[in-house]
């Protein structure tokens, strides 16, 4: 042990919650929605899950080790670079791997979603600095770079293991039963049953997004663990299931069904965005206010984008909001304490 | 008065307060020492003029420096002897001060002024000025300059929060010497013209909370524990409900607040004539032997308590000097006890964490702990930047009170209050231009 006396500026006590061990609790966060995901969709879903996690960690392995110097002088360096990388290490790159494979549907192939994963780390992590300093969720701009170019296997949905369930001799799925009650108005035998909805048996959808029920276990646990603030997935979720209601109810000839309320809240990523990537730290504003702001500006933009494009738009409307947050940060200072007196005796002035 | 709950603040942290470790050992008097480093710059403001010369007899509580202008305190011989040196030394501030030797005669003859039976007002706050009363909580700003306040208080606050880890030396003063305490915050009431007298304790400590209920002219405050609780404005806001205005003084909104070791020291001067040359401290920590409460001479050299206190058990990773939310990092123990130092902390390489720091996560921790409102993510990113205009603006960072909560809190470890005080010092400079 060494002797040295440490000398710096105060606090000389710390809190034991390190950022490693926050990235490890999102990750047991997610586990109940990893496994509902392999139950539901079997060893496909385990292929995309590995490559996913290893395709994300090796794309920061890699890029820091270029970027470090560990090629140069014929990698006299390698050694020590790869002790460094192991050091600062803090299993972020294997959250947004786990988080890329959950919102994928299990028909993707394994190199889709490793070029979405090396995208997600190299291009939206990496290049802008790493931890701490992307401008948006690293595994939304993957799940959005590989909804546009791989559009067919990202929007067919298959349910696998279970009986799928068949409305109308047409399989609707995630985001995208949403459109078909729109459409089919007249014909309310279109409702999944909520149960089914809820824990996601024979639903055709993303391998983590199915099972509500494991999504809630994870957001009680991070809750719990003070990862996230318990109003912000709440508030996002109901707030954006209401004004899907109300938007459905100018649709001429349906009348206002609060009753759609639980399948807008419980279908498609919603609930997985607004549990695990919309609370990402990074890319959410910092103050209370302005995440207040935030949470109402998703919702707002996933109801009227649900509404008007019929798509899966969760992960664009995360993207979207991310690119807003600085804005939000520079003009939306909080006000310090004993700030309202002193504003008042300049008014008595 | 029977307890009443205090107010919370939005904000704060929870701390493990390892008060344990100390707050069942009585207050004990150290031996005094055969030699005393006595620095005149004991409180805020201008450092005193030494009034004595090498080689001069002096008696134990004798004037050796006297107050240079407003914020200033007056510096009294801690021990009976002789002045051996008069030099520059540096602090573990970093700054340089001068220091007055004295080398004890171990004769204990004392030179006390003259005790006050029934004082008025006027006496009383001659009294507080002449005996160099500070704030020792551990800001010392001198307590004379207070209780001049410019526009009529009706409130006096007495802070036994004590919301730092470690520190338990309120702790037993405030059962200990209940009385003493009592008597100097009723002749503080009572240069102050207020009308009630309150005392703020953290809830951790119901032993002191029962001790204060007894007296019916105490309004006695069981605050949450939190930290800062026993931050001056966190503490009013409380206790009364009040809201300090940003830049304001308490005394803006009708509040004196006084630590309760500094009432005690008023009551020692007023009815004793003891000027303040002696404080309680806590030693503690994990890596000391025995922790203890001691009561201290103003000069006593850190080496000298520490082995009063069986020395180290094991070696220490950070010697601290004040609690260990505010305290200052020392580099030895060569460092010697001011009016304000309220414990000396040889804390384990478990205690205090020395981790790298990694990078920012934006999580916001820091800003909903602030207890202040502030948002110190903003005032470290723009600061490392060299934007300190930004940094300040953004950051609010100017009304920070440096508790530290927000670096404590930090999953990242960054170093936040080092972040702020150079931003702080930036703005000050640039004000200056």
């Amino acid at each position: 042990m060494d002797n040295t006396i440490v000398i710096s500026t105060p606090p000389h006590v710390k809190s034991a919650r390190t950022t490693k061990k926050i990235m490890l609790d999102v990750i047991i966060a997610l586990a109940p929605a990893t496994i509902a995901g392999l139950v539901f969709f079997g060893w496909q879903a385990l292929v995309l899950i590995i490559t996913s996690i290893l395709g994300a960690v090796a794309a920061e392995f890699v890029y820091y080790f270029i970027y470090n110097g560990g090629f140069t002088k014929k990698c006299a360096n390698a050694k020590d670079v790869c002790r460094k990388w192991l050091k600062q290490f803090d299993f972020t790159s294997v959250v947004t791997g786990l988080i890329l494979a959950l919102i994928i549907p299990s028909t993707v192939q394994w190199y889709e979603v490793l070029i979405g994963a090396i995208f997600a780390i190299v291009i939206v992590k990496m290049l802008f600095g790493g931890t701490g300093r992307n401008l948006v969720n690293p595994a939304a701009a993957g799940r959005v770079m590989m909804f546009l170019s791989f559009s067919l296997t990202m929007t067919s949905y298959v349910a696998a293991n279970f009986e799928p369930i068949s409305l109308d001799s047409q399989l609707f799925t995630g985001a995208t039963n949403l459109s078909g009650w729109l459409l089919n108005t007249d014909n309310p035998s279109g409702h999944i049953e909520w149960i089914d909805l809820f824990l996601g048996t024979g639903l055709a959808g993303c391998i983590g997004e199915t099972c509500k029920l494991a999504l809630i276990i994870g957001y009680i646990y991070l809750v719990v663990r003070k990862v996230i603030k318990w109003w912000q997935p709440l508030l996002y979720v109901v707030l954006s299931a209401f004004l899907s209601v109300c938007m459905a109810a100018t649709v001429e000839g349906a009348g206002f069904d609060i009753s759609l309320f639980v399948d807008y809240a419980l279908s498609g990523g919603l609930m997985f965005g607004a549990i695990f990537m919309a609370t990402d730290y990074v890319t959410s504003p910092k103050g209370i206010y302005g995440q207040i702001v935030y949470y109402v500006l998703l919702a707002v933009l996933t109801s009227l984008l649900r509404f008007y494009t019929k798509i899966e738009v969760v992960s664009f409307v995360i993207m979207i909001g991310n690119l807003l947050v600085p804005l939000i940060d520079t003009y939306i200072v909080r006000k310090p304490f004993g700030y309202r007196r002193a504003k008042k005796a300049k008014e008595g002035k | 008065m029977k307890a009443v709950k205090g107010k919370i603040f939005f904000g704060g942290v929870h701390l493990k307060d390892e008060k344990a470790l100390s707050c069942d050992s009585p207050t004990e008097v150290l031996p005094e020492p055969s030699t005393v480093y006595i620095s005149v710059q004991q409180s805020l403001g201008k450092p005193a003029v030494p009034c004595v010369e090498k080689g001069d007899k002096v008696k134990e509580g004798q004037l050796i420096a006297e107050a240079d202008g407003a914020i200033s305190s007056n510096v009294f011989a801690s021990v009976a002897g002789t002045v051996k040196e008069i030099k520059r030394m540096t602090a573990p501030t970093g700054a340089e001060e001068t220091f007055i030797v004295l080398e004890s005669d171990k004769s204990g003859e004392k030179a006390y002024l003259e005790p006050l039976d029934d004082p008025s007002a006027e006496d009383i706050l001659g009294r507080i000025k002449a005996a160099g009363i500070v704030g020792m909580g551990g800001a010392g700003f001198p307590a004379a300059v207070k209780d001049a306040p410019k526009t009529p208080v009706d409130t006096f606050i007495l802070n036994g929060a004590e919301c730092e880890p470690y520190l338990t030396c309120d702790h037993r003063l405030m059962i200990e010497r209940t009385e003493g305490i009592v008597e100097g915050a009723r002749l503080i009431a009572k240069a102050l013209d207020v009308t009630q007298i309150v005392i703020g304790i953290e809830k951790n400590k119901p032993d002191c909370i029962e001790a204060f209920e007894k007296y019916d002219d105490i309004k006695v405050v069981a605050l949450a524990k939190r930290y800062p609780m026993g931050s001056e404005k966190h503490l009013i806001y409380s206790c009364t409900g009040r809201k300090v205005g940003l830049g304001k003084l308490p005394a803006d909104v009708g509040v004196i607040v006084h630590n309760v070791g500094t009432a005690y020291a008023v009551y020692e001067a007023v009815k004793l004539g003891k000027p303040l040359y002696e404080r309680a401290l806590t030693v503690s920590g994990r890596a000391v032997k025995e922790p203890k409460n001691l009561w201290v001479k103003v000069g006593t050299s850190l080496k000298e308590i520490v082995d009063f206190c069986g020395g180290e058990s094991s070696s220490p990773k950070k010697v601290v000097k004040g609690g260990p939310m505010t305290g200052i990092a020392l580099a030895d123990y060569d460092s010697y006890v001011t009016k304000t130092t309220g414990g000396i902390l040889l804390m384990s390489g478990k205690e205090a964490d020395s981790m790298e720091p990694t990078p920012c996560l934006n999580c916001g921790k820091c800003a909903d702990v602030c207890p202040m409102h502030l948002m110190p993510m903003q005032t470290a990113f723009y600061s490392s930047a060299g934007d300190y205009e930004n940094a300040a603006k953004l950051g609010n960072t100017l009304s920070c009170i440096e508790c530290g909560a927000c670096e404590y809190i930090c999953p990242a470890r960054r170093p936040l209050i080092q972040a702020i005080r150079k931003t702080k010092a930036a703005m000050r400079e640039r004000a200056e231009k």
